[in-house]
């Protein structure tokens, strides 16, 4: 390889690669820009009332936050996850048998939240649940928690 | 006097149409109609040859913009407002139910004309050499228009589209690796909100309809460039190998045979390009079978043109578009379906989620790009193509049946739930 075509090529390839990573760094500031740095929707952890608010027996839904609030007079109290985990359906809580029903595509779930019938490829979240220091309970969504978890108050 | 006929030339540049020339000029001085030839085969004008059925998906879409415009002058897109102004157009815009049963009629029509184009083109072997990159971009265009139809989906925000959307992006989500984050990606957040709403928006009236303008520009420059419409199959037969004129370098095999000039022939050869042609060698007795574009094939485009908007106009009379309460995150209607061209998919993914939702329909479209190149077999005539014909009339039944089962047969809790029987209050 002689001067010339050394530099020829030598220019070329740097051109080029100055060029493919002039454009890479692009789409990536061009994705990150469509990634919301802040997300406006409800907040993974919140306070949900005080213990008394919830009754004993069949599950309170909580609508906006898509949980079902259990409060068993022995256990305590546990929070499952309302949103199916096969396409994000509402799933609803059948008194009748004890179990979780998908209306989208017919996934069923045993009351610890298991994967019985249907497509759903795992179990229903289950979330940890605290009382605050203001006497109220607070689920936190991004802390899941095994189905025998309990909170007594 | 003079002035008025100055104006006028000034504007038309052609000469009169009762001459040849002048039904030349009206098509390659224009610049709307010169996507045409000057000249066109009397057989590329028989209706059983395409059906129209490009033209047909191009009209509706020039309806769909139209209507499209119309009713953004009356849309917000955020919740709820975006609700409050389909029950707007629903019940206090002039003419709004009209126009809104318009857009989607012929939004679902288009899906199906795309469709039924791609199976006229596979089973008449169009999509052969040197047409394949052309069945590329038409597959492209196949997908933009089904993302047109999802993004539109969203729009109105009542229960059927925020479930149809829910449904639809979690499907996406199941591809392995990036799916999560492509969905976010779309939505602009963990669930379909207002961030989606607005995005879905913006696909929907900018980023999607300029990306289907400017590939259907390419499809129809290539159908010219690639040597215009191909043969009808029934005239396949008819050519003999040592009648064919090759334009270009001559072949061996293909002497090259001068027609003679006769009186009434108005154009001739203005240049010898040398190299390989692209166009199938053209059969010397087909110049007769030419006529100009003007007015034959302007007339029979123009009767499309009217039967589609004919055609839509009534249904959307006789129909109106579906507008269900305002979408409710916390309750998800039994069963909740997606679009219907979705519910093939929804149906699989109901099986597995993995190989239905992603692995299914990733290797259908990339079986669908391939075709023109996994299909070696250079003969168009059906009875040499029979692998190809019958698998690709499996791919369209198994579809079809798919689609029919979910939309159909699918009752409360995804059941299997004959159409004819009536299920009173569904699963609660």
């Amino acid at each position: 390889m002689n001067r010339r075509n050394f530099l020829k090529w030598g220019w070329g390839s740097a051109g080029l690669v100055a060029l493919v990573s002039a454009m890479g760094v692009s789409m990536a500031a061009v994705l990150r820009f469509l990634m919301p740095s802040v997300f406006y929707e409800p907040p993974q952890a919140f306070k949900i009332g005080t213990p008394g608010d919830f009754p004993f027996g069949p599950p309170t839904f909580l609508v906006d936050e898509k949980v079902f609030v259990f409060h068993d007079r022995e256990k305590g109290f546990s929070v499952a996850s309302a949103v199916c985990t096969h396409l994000g359906c509402t799933v609803n809580h059948f008194s009748s048998d004890q179990k979780f029903h998908c209306p989208c595509h017919g996934s069923v779930f045993a009351a610890d939240g298991t994967v019985q019938h249907g497509p759903a490829p795992r179990a229903l979240d289950w979330f940890e649940v605290t009382e605050a220091r203001d006497g109220q309970l607070r689920v936190d969504k991004n802390k899941t928690v095994p189905p025998t978890y309990r909170l007594m108050v | 006097m003079n002035l008025i006929r100055e104006i006028y030339q000034s504007i038309v540049r052609r000469d009169p149409l009762s001459t040849d020339k002048g039904k030349s000029e009206l098509v390659f001085l224009n610049v709307w109609l010169h996507i045409h030839p000057a000249k066109v085969k009397r057989e590329h004008m028989k209706f059983t040859h395409t059906f129209y059925l490009g033209f047909i998906t191009f009209f509706l879409f020039v309806i769909l913009v139209t209507t499209g415009i119309a009713l953004m002058c009356y849309y917000r897109p955020y919740p709820p407002a975006a609700y409050q102004d389909m029950k707007d157009l629903q019940f206090v815009v002039f003419m709004g139910p009209f126009l809104r049963a318009m857009h989607r009629w012929s939004a679902h029509a288009m899906v199906v004309c795309v469709f039924l184009h791609m199976c006229r083109v596979f089973y008449t072997g169009s999509y052969k050499k040197p047409r394949q990159f052309n069945w590329v971009v038409g597959v492209v265009l196949l997908l933009l228009t089904l993302g047109l139809s999802f993004t539109g989906y969203l729009l109105p925000w009542d229960q059927l589209a925020y479930w149809a959307i829910t449904v639809g992006t979690n499907i996406g989500s199941y591809a392995p690796l990036v799916g999560g984050q492509l969905r976010e990606l779309l939505l602009g957040g963990h669930t379909v909100g207002e961030a989606a709403l607005l995005r879905f928006y913006v696909l929907h009236v900018a980023v999607l309809p300029v990306a289907v303008l400017l590939l259907t520009a390419v499809h129809l420059w290539r159908v010219r460039k690639d040597g215009g419409l191909s043969r009808p199959l029934w005239k396949l037969q008819t050519v003999k190998k040592e009648q064919l004129v090759t334009i270009g370098a001559p072949q061996e095999t293909a002497p090259l045979l001068v027609q003679p000039a006769v009186a009434t022939k108005t154009y001739g050869l203005m240049e010898v390009v040398t190299g390989k042609p692209i166009f199938e060698t053209i059969a010397p007795e087909e110049e007769e079978d030419a006529v100009f574009s003007f007015p034959y094939a302007f007339v029979r485009e123009a009767l499309a043109l009217m039967a589609t908007v004919t055609a839509i106009m009534t249904i959307s009379i006789l129909f109106h578009a579906p507008l269900e309460e305002l979408a409710n995150p916390a309750k998800t209607p039994n069963p909740a379906k997606a679009p219907w061209y979705f519910l093939g998919l929804q149906e699989l993914v109901s099986h597995s989620a993995l190989l239905g939702g992603v692995v299914a329909p990733a290797l259908m479209v990339l079986a669908l790009l391939a075709i023109p190149y996994i299909d070696r077999n250079p003969s168009r005539q059906l009875t040499t193509r029979k692998w190809a014909l019958g698998l690709f009339t499996a791919f369209v039944v198994v579809n079809l049946v798919l689609i029919v089962v979910g939309t159909f047969f699918r009752g409360p809790g995804w059941a299997l739930v004959p159409p004819w029987v009536h299920v009173v209050g569904g699963a609660e």
